[in-house]
């Protein structure tokens, strides 16, 4: 059970005063992203200490999913993840969007919410899909100026995921290490590492993917994301419908040699398998990054 | 919309380029990569056939295998507008040139009944009685009970 944390005054690279992670607890080991698809598993799972939902999924008001209701009522501190606040985006992040994540992190008694470094519409057209800032300074600006008005509106600490994407911008300032270290700083935010996406972008790239964690401040590592993908025509598609790789699973253990993050979840969204084949991945993050099966 | 940064270099204004390219057939905006891009778009595409496909399950199962190339040829060039109204859209598109799946009907029919949708702006419940058909289809809805009277 995470207490309800202090609240803290936003400010230029000012950290809440209670250190990183997800909340009070040192560590909350093996989680999942809870979909409804998959909430009679979720529920079932007897090891199970920490879960993120989707905060657009959410209602702010009215009542919660009944398997989402089961996890808090057990202790299971459940963190709101949101798709659509365009971080990243030129414009403000839109009041209302931030006002209703708000209100569905204090329902769930969030310790943490998280967001991505990305932008999902431009010029009033909405892409559907995360997409990648260019490594510039002013995207940075747009990014921290973003962070800070939700951290304005949102009582507990934010993290931030770096997105797997396909291309990137011609002309880049910054690499990407410089690029989201300096957003971190800036803000304030903790990092959400998403393993499986360092993996795509460096292959996808032809780079190797420990070289970035050389380069992230890992000790800032609220939890990390691992999920599954596949191969098209040469490219590496961060999928979330795949089993989790070996290659991803082997950069788990990479992660772990250099920072033990304080907990790691499952993201699987669609082509939802057989409880065992969950079960699996859920064991085998477990075992490459060395905390208790949940399973 | 109003944007600080108007001149095209400005990030709303490459982000706004992108997003055209991404969603309405524009051109891939100068130094992306255009492969790499088109497998993007592409992807995109599916993710959206299958969110569709889940507030839409008559209409993606009445086209089978062919329903991600289907929904995909029709999504190019129309941006999302979240995927119950773009599954809606599609179906009334359909409907109009005569091509929706009989299977397909019912579940168009008894939300027209259920719903009042112009086609701008989210769907709301009906707060009077309606009867609607679509592709042969007809649904009757009275005080939110929805009831089909004809299939096709």
């Amino acid at each position: 059970m995470a207490e309800q944390p202090p609240s803290y005054g936003v400010g230029i690279g000012r950290l809440p005063s209670y250190g990183v992670g997800i909340g009070s607890r040192p560590s909350y080991g093996v989680g999942i992203g809870w979909r409804p698809e998959i909430a009679g598993f979720v529920e079932g799972l007897p090891g199970l200490r920490f879960a993120e939902v989707v905060a657009e999924s959410v209602h702010a008001h009215g009542e919660l999913p009944t398997g989402l209701q089961v996890l808090l009522d057990r202790g299971v501190t459940i963190i709101p993840h949101g798709v659509r606040l365009s971080l990243g985006g030129a414009e403000p992040v839109d009041p209302a969007r931030v006002e209703h994540f708000a209100a569905v992190a204090e329902r769930l008694r969030a310790p943490l919410i998280s967001e991505h470094i990305a932008f999902v519409r431009a010029g009033g057209i909405e892409a559907g899909h995360l997409l990648p800032l260019p490594r510039s300074r002013e995207a940075v600006d747009a990014v921290v100026a973003n962070v800070r008005r939700v951290q304005a509106a949102v009582p507990v600490p934010i993290a931030l995921e770096p997105i797997a994407a396909l291309f990137d911008w011609p002309d880049d300032e910054l690499t990407e290490g410089q690029f989201l270290t300096e957003i971190l700083d800036r803000s304030g935010a903790q990092l959400l590492l998403d393993v499986a996406n360092v993996y795509a972008n460096a292959r996808n790239r032809g780079t190797d993917p420990a070289e970035l964690l050389d380069q992230l401040p890992l000790e800032r590592i609220a939890y990390v994301h691992v999920a599954g993908g596949a191969e098209h025509q040469g490219l590496y598609h961060d999928t979330h419908t795949d089993a989790v790789p070996q290659p991803v699973l082997d950069l788990v253990g990479a992660l772990c040699a250099r920072h033990v993050p304080p907990a790691l979840m499952l993201e699987r969204d669609g082509d939802y398998p057989p409880a065992a084949a969950l079960a699996a991945d859920l064991d085998a993050i477990a075992k490459a990054s060395g905390y208790p099966v949940i399973t | 919309m109003t944007t600080p940064a108007s001149d095209s270099s400005g990030l709303a204004a490459r982000q706004a380029a992108l997003v055209e390219a991404l969603t309405a057939g524009r051109p891939v905006p100068e130094g992306i990569d255009g492969f790499r891009f088109e497998a993007a778009r592409l992807a995109l595409l599916r993710k959206r056939a299958g969110e569709v496909a889940r507030q839409w399950p008559m209409l993606a199962a009445a086209f089978g295998d062919r329903w991600k190339r289907e929904f995909s040829s029709w999504a190019a060039v129309r941006p999302t507008e979240g995927s119950l109204r773009d599954g809606w859209d599609l179906a009334r598109d359909l409907t109009r040139r005569g091509a929706l799946p009989p299977a397909a009907a019912a579940e168009l029919a008894q939300r027209e009944a259920a719903w009042h949708y112009d086609s701008t702006a989210a769907p709301r419940s009906r707060r009077g009685p309606a009867l609607r058909t679509a592709g042969g289809a007809t649904a009757l809805q009275v005080a939110g009970r929805v009831w089909l009277l004809r299939r096709p």
